[in-house]
């Protein structure tokens, strides 16, 4: 072909397909134009007599867009590697992070931790005496069953022989130096304080992923996200509270041979759980959060708390004793009957089942219901680790009125009794228990009795223990007040003497303003069998034991008041009124 | 136009039949392989380094967890209450305590001694013209 070649018809318009692009909207008409006038560069440039021209024009648009492409690659390159997020190196995102993080206590000692354990797989193949390695890995961790090793042994491939070696039984297992035992390492949950605290602290299920009781199942979410960041998940337990606290419960559980024990001790300022027992520790069944019981005479706390603060009694109102209480057929009577009229205080300290039913009855349903709901006592305890809800009673007669006012006819979770109790002696305020280490941030509050109420209680719970039934809890110079309470246990749908409670409810310091630091301690004893079985000797000596020793860790100052100097001596202006410990 | 024929020049300067231009491209390339490679090594070098760093970080993580669960079983409150009362200890009885400021009632603090100087002894001549006892003429030495 050449430049005389008769010029082609086509090459001066569009083909049909680019004509086509006319019904395209007009921007797109230079691109077809362009393609056209690209497509048919030679033909023109032969037309032209040109045709070098045109070869040089394709170079130079080729090296133009190779040119832009490297540009645009070296710009992209040159931003990467200057500006670009740092890359990360090694394998994981936290060199220390883990499944689950510890669980330690509020000053970091630790509770629950992961540890790499091994298993031990043997592979049958490269056995060479049978005998020789089950007698020699049996002599070497004792705990390992023989028919499984013999199994394993005798096998005809790679099998686990025994799970969770521990780093010290791996090392005495490798130093065999037999052949044909491998280890693979696992992570296992390791609580290392074994049964102290393991109500709280729970456990995970087998594969030690997901929490299964107590803390671990609580705070599963937050335990994990902190084990992914490399951090321990802290509570508000005081391992040395803690500590305190179940030996004493333990003494008291076993010197009174009691079935069953319960001790709880709070911050009442800020709802933190500084302690929680539930004796015998071998029970996996937490007393504190998943028992009920009639706790008798504390309950007078409330009914008491509910006069004054509605206004219908105060500490010279005086209530008559000096006869039984009939209420239709039923006869209230008193434990230690007084047989006269009782100030307020005396009704307290006496723990006059006569004098608080009278104060109930005239109260009403509504208003001891009011109060009652108030502290929590008709509603399972807020509190992160699931609690049994109460056992409530079926009508609020008067007779009921007056059952509930010394603590029969409901049954209530030691851990709605620690949270009334919180909310009487921390100025009036009902704050959720809590196993976070301060409380919980903008938690709920609520406001279910004056101050003036309440350290009212408190003068009431402390005159309680300095002059009244509660005198073994006292603590020398901690100013301890308090509530004994003791009840019979429903059998059979009868009220046994052979089975009963006794209850202590503490406070200390119980003196200072209303937002004074404050440490709030529950003693339960189910089923004591020495005698006295009241609160009052049962219960109320651990409690005293307890104050006397966390007080140190709590930063309580032992100071006299009105009533004991402060190395525990009595002032010489207040007689006992009441010795019988109930 | 002068520039223009410079930098032509330039482009047209060449040693045996190859134009530098092109040689000093090649070595340009050559240095910019070269470095790459170094860079990419040294930071290959570094990673490993990370990550055998994060490997002993995390191996000592599992010792002191392990040391951590060794100390927190061996000091549970339990295990220190038993053996404490095994060895005959027990709380301390609220009379035998005494705060920092009960401290000078009972033990006083001791009288500060008076020290009476002894008069200074005239020097006589001898004593005077005697050597220092410990200096260099000092016979003892």
């Amino acid at each position: 072909m050449s430049a005389h070649d008769p010029h082609h018809p086509s090459w001066n318009r569009p083909t049909p397909g680019v004509g086509g692009l006319r019904r395209l909207a007009s921007s797109w008409r230079w691109l077809g134009e362009g393609l056209w006038w690209i497509e048919h560069a030679f033909g023109r440039a032969r037309t032209e007599a040109r045709p070098e021209e045109d070869t040089r024009v394709r170079i130079l648009l080729i090296r133009w867009v190779f040119a832009a492409v490297f540009v645009c690659l070296a710009l992209g390159a040159a931003r990467a590697a200057l500006m670009g997020p740092a890359p990360r190196t090694g394998v994981s995102a936290h060199p220390n992070a883990m499944s689950r993080a510890d669980i330690i206590d509020r000053n970091g000692a630790l509770l629950a931790t992961n540890i790499i354990h091994y298993g031990l797989y043997i592979d049958p193949a490269q056995v060479w005496d049978p005998d020789a390695v089950v007698a020699q890995i049996k002599a070497a961790v004792p705990r390992a069953r023989v028919s499984r090793l013999r199994t394993a042994v005798s096998g005809d491939r790679r099998v686990l022989a025994l799970a969770r070696l521990t780093p010290a039984e791996r090392k005495a297992v490798h130093d065999l130096a037999l052949g044909g035992l491998t280890f693979e390492p696992e992570d296992v949950r390791v609580y290392p304080l074994g049964e102290s605290a393991r109500h709280i602290i729970g456990s995970v299920e087998e594969g030690g992923e997901a929490g299964r009781s107590g803390v671990e199942k609580a705070f599963d979410g937050q335990i994990r996200a902190a084990g992914a960041d490399g951090q321990p998940f802290q509570t508000s337990i005081d391992l040395r509270i803690q500590g305190v606290l179940e030996y004493e419960l333990a003494a008291a559980a076993e010197k009174t041979e009691a079935k069953g024990a319960v001790g709880i001790i709070t911050d009442v300022q800020t709802g933190e759980v500084l302690g929680m027992a539930s004796w015998p520790a071998s029970n996996s069944r937490n007393l504190a959060t998943n028992a009920t019981y009639e706790m008798g005479s504390v309950f007078k706390t409330f009914t008491v708390a509910a006069a004054i603060d509605t206004g219908r009694a105060d500490m010279h109102t005086m209530i008559d004793a000096s006869s039984a209480l009939q209420i239709g057929r039923r006869r209230i009577t008193d434990y230690h009957a007084t047989n006269r009229v009782l100030s307020l205080e005396e009704v307290y300290l006496h723990s006059s089942n006569i004098g608080t039913s009278r104060l109930a009855t005239e109260m009403g349903p509504d208003v001891m219901q009011d109060y009652f709901r108030r502290f929590g006592l008709l509603e399972a305890a807020p509190f992160e680790i699931a609690s049994e809800r109460p056992q409530l009673p079926r009508d609020w007669s008067n007779s009921t009125l007056a059952s509930l006012s010394f603590g029969y006819g409901v049954s209530i979770t030691p851990l709605q009794m620690a949270a009334a109790m919180g909310a009487m002696t921390n100025g009036g305020r009902y704050i959720p228990l809590t196993l976070h280490k301060g409380g919980v941030p903008n938690t709920p509050v609520r406001q279910v009795i004056s101050q003036e109420t309440s350290l009212t209680l408190l003068d009431l719970m402390r005159r309680n223990v300095a002059n009244g039934s509660g005198r073994f809890a006292d603590a020398p110079g901690l100013r301890v007040g308090g509530k004994t309470g003791s009840a019979n246990k429903s059998v059979n749908g009868r009220y046994s003497t052979a089975h009963a409670v006794g209850t202590f409810a503490a406070v200390f310091p119980a003196d200072g303003p209303a937002n004074a630091r404050r440490y709030q301690i529950l003693i339960l004893m189910d089923e004591p069998q020495t005698y006295p079985r009241t609160g009052g000797y049962v219960a109320a000596p651990a409690v005293g034991r307890i104050a006397d020793r966390i007080a140190p860790f709590v930063d309580v100052q032992r100071r006299a008041d009105v009533w004991r100097s402060a190395t525990g001596e009595r002032l010489p202006t207040f007689d006992d009124v009441e010795g019988d410990g109930r | 136009m002068t520039a223009l024929a410079v930098v032509h020049r330039l482009f047209n300067w060449k040693v045996r039949g190859i134009r530098w231009i092109e040689i000093i491209g090649v070595a340009l390339v050559g240095v910019m392989i070269f470095s790459v490679y170094i860079a990419k090594a040294d930071a290959a070098r570094q990673s490993a380094s990370i990550a055998d760093k994060e490997r002993q970080i995390r191996a000592n993580g599992q010792r002191v967890r392990l040391l951590r669960a060794e100390v927190a079983r061996l000091e549970q409150p339990a295990r220190l209450e038993a053996l404490s009362r095994e060895a005959g200890l027990g709380p301390v009885d609220v009379h035998r305590m005494v705060t920092e400021q009960g401290l000078p009632a009972i033990a006083p603090p001791p009288e500060p001694r008076v020290v009476v100087a002894p008069p200074p002894a005239e020097p006589s001549p001898e004593a005077a013209s005697a050597p220092a006892p410990g200096s260099a003429e000092d016979p003892v030495r």
